[in-house]
């Protein structure tokens, strides 16, 4: 058996050589600055609407003029993302703020770097929303008890959210059936009954709300009054390593970030070229807010969130998160 | 008889694609979830006349082929050789028999940890999926060599490599061919799951964009290309085998006396 194991390692080695060589890939980590002083950095993505700021900072040249040469790789969920940057395959990534505190508690040496994405702050018109057939009876948070809700992943940012609605609205979380289930599905799911509520984020919610369903919560606004609900990080390590790196990616994603909020309709025109919203539902889609910095006290309020209904094996340290 | 039975697959398939459109246009299922057939054609179309889905079809293909090269290299030469080696059997058996049955995709944490979301993790789930195919195929078709034939070999003085050559191979043969064509479909099973679950490049990523985006018809155009994909690498093995086995009985068709 060793052998086996021996000749597969040896043929999986082969090809990632030649896998390399054909994709020319430079195969360095992206640590130290090559030639011409610019850094190549790999940054994990989800191909959704909220990391529209670093493709427009991208095109813009901000990126460039710190030196940075950005090298997207997109995962389907930011189940990969974090795993990815802990194990240095990205140096960057993006992911949502309870999943980092999540990883930190389990004792990921991760670290933010920049801010990610923020809610709109403005009840009803959030780019969450927690959504209703139109012909429900629910009308607010607390009816949510003893009802299904579909939620996109079971003890994460958008249980914490929905929870506190609930919990907001004067009723009992924990009477509240989640359901986990992938965003897109969402619209489905509600229209042909199987869920009573979704939490839903852009673009499946304005699909929903093209279906005549109803937001009768925002949960991400009823955490904090702007609740920084994604953020861009990297590991400790690689953050003790190049600091000089993460400095200039904090700085060229600040600008990214600045310019998407100030300049909305080229970020809804740069989402059609990593995703394939259809232009009839892109129009309708909510854009979050990008504010450049992340805001200390919803960070706080998640942490505390998670913390009261046992997402976390420990106290979460968010100032040791933050950068 | 061929006329037919072709007459009537196509017969099949028009009816197929006529419910297609029918069902939802009737309103039996929502439009928005299952579109009828021609907006699916539609978005078939214009999926052909981009680019990006010409380049995402060029790295499922690179995933799969790498990925089948490999797996029915490694598996036949790790067969071959377990085959050969006095007790390797027997001490292999027990470890292959418990790595076997390991789904491929329970190795995306693994390969997302490794390669990140890169080709070589695509590879890495689509050559532990296929080489196993490959190996228990080999294994199957070196017990079957005669032992008459094998020990006739013997006393007439070959060596080990010529026996290899001369007795075993033709034998075994036919079961590697069956082997990699299993191999060809589940590699390209795992290249677009891998692509679907972590990310990497491909018809697979192509697929999770369109459903994270709300883009139904989208979505169902490139899952029948991968449909289509699927078909056309099982009609191309089935000819390679054919073709090269015309030798072989199973394919010459005669009765073995």
């Amino acid at each position: 058996m060793r052998r086996l194991l021996v000749t597969l390692a040896a043929g999986a080695l082969l090809v990632t050589a030649s896998a390399c060589g054909s994709s020319g890939d430079s195969g360095a980590s992206g640590s130290g600055p090559s030639s011409g002083g610019t850094t190549t950095v790999k940054l994990g993505l989800i191909p959704i609407v909220d990391v529209a700021p670093i493709y427009l900072g991208q095109k813009k040249g901000f990126y460039d003029k710190h030196g940075l040469k950005l090298e997207i790789s997109t995962a389907s969920g930011g189940a990969a993302i974090v795993p990815g940057v802990a194990s240095g395959q990205f140096q960057f990534g993006f992911s949502n703020v309870t999943s980092l505190l999540l990883a930190q508690t389990n004792g990921v040496p991760i670290k933010a770097v920049s801010n990610g994405i923020a809610s709109t702050g403005v009840a009803g018109k959030d780019f969450a929303g927690i959504a209703v057939k139109k012909d429900s009876a629910i009308t607010s948070a607390k009816d949510l008890e003893g009802k299904k809700v579909a939620i996109n992943t079971l003890k994460n940012i958008n249980e914490s959210a929905v929870r506190e609605s609930v919990r907001k609205d004067g009723g009992d979380p924990d009477k509240v059936k989640f359901v986990e289930l992938a965003f897109d599905q969402m619209p489905a799911a509600l229209d042909g009954g199987q869920v009573d509520a979704a939490c839903a984020v852009e673009p499946a919610l304005a699909t929903i709300k093209g279906q005549g369903g109803r937001v009768i919560a925002s949960p991400m606004v009823d955490v904090a009054a702007n609740t920084t609900v994604a953020m861009y990080f990297t590991s400790t390590r690689y953050q003790q390593q190049n600091a000089d790196v993460v400095k200039r990616f904090q700085e060229a994603t600040a600008e990214s970030l600045a310019y998407a909020d100030a300049h909305p309709d080229e970020a809804r025109r740069i989402i059609t070229t990593y995703t394939k919203i259809p232009a009839s539902v892109l129009a309708q889609v909510t854009l979050p807010k990008w504010p450049a910095e992340p805001n200390k006290e919803s960070i706080e309020a998640l942490a505390k969130l998670g913390e009261e209904d046992g997402f976390f094996k420990k106290t979460p340290d968010v100032d040791a998160l933050l950068p | 008889m061929r006329l037919q039975n072709a007459a009537l697959g196509a017969a099949g398939l028009a009816v197929f694609l006529a419910l297609g459109e029918a069902v939802p246009r009737l309103g039996l299922v929502k439009e928005e979830y299952f579109p009828p057939t021609s907006r699916i054609v539609r978005a078939l179309a214009d999926e052909l006349s981009d680019g990006a889905f010409w380049t995402a079809l060029g790295d499922t293909l690179t995933g799969w082929a790498l990925g089948l090269a490999i797996a029915a290299s490694a598996g036949i030469v790790v067969g071959v050789l377990v085959a050969v080696v006095p007790y390797l059997r027997e001490a292999t058996a027990s470890t292959i028999e418990f790595l076997r049955p390991i789904p491929s995709v329970a190795l995306i944490p693994l390969a997302v940890l490794l390669y990140g979301s890169e080709l070589r993790s695509v590879l890495l789930l689509v050559v532990y999926a296929s080489f196993w195919q490959v190996l228990i195929q080999t294994l199957y078709g070196v017990q079957d060599v005669d032992p008459v034939a094998d020990e006739t070999a013997r006393s007439y003085g070959l060596g080990t490599w010529a026996r290899i050559r001369h007795v075993l191979w033709p034998t075994a043969l036919p079961y590697v061919f069956t082997g990699v064509r299993l191999a060809a479909a589940v590699a390209l099973i795992l290249a677009i799951t891998g692509e679907l679950v972590i990310g990497a490049p491909g018809l697979g990523a192509r697929i999770a964009v369109a459903q994270n985006s709300q883009a139904v018809p989208e979505m169902y155009a490139l899952i029948v290309v991968t449909g289509l994909l699927g078909l056309l690498i099982n009609v191309g093995a089935r000819t390679v085998e054919r073709r090269a086995l015309a030798w072989h009985q199973s394919v010459r068709g005669e009765v073995a006396v």
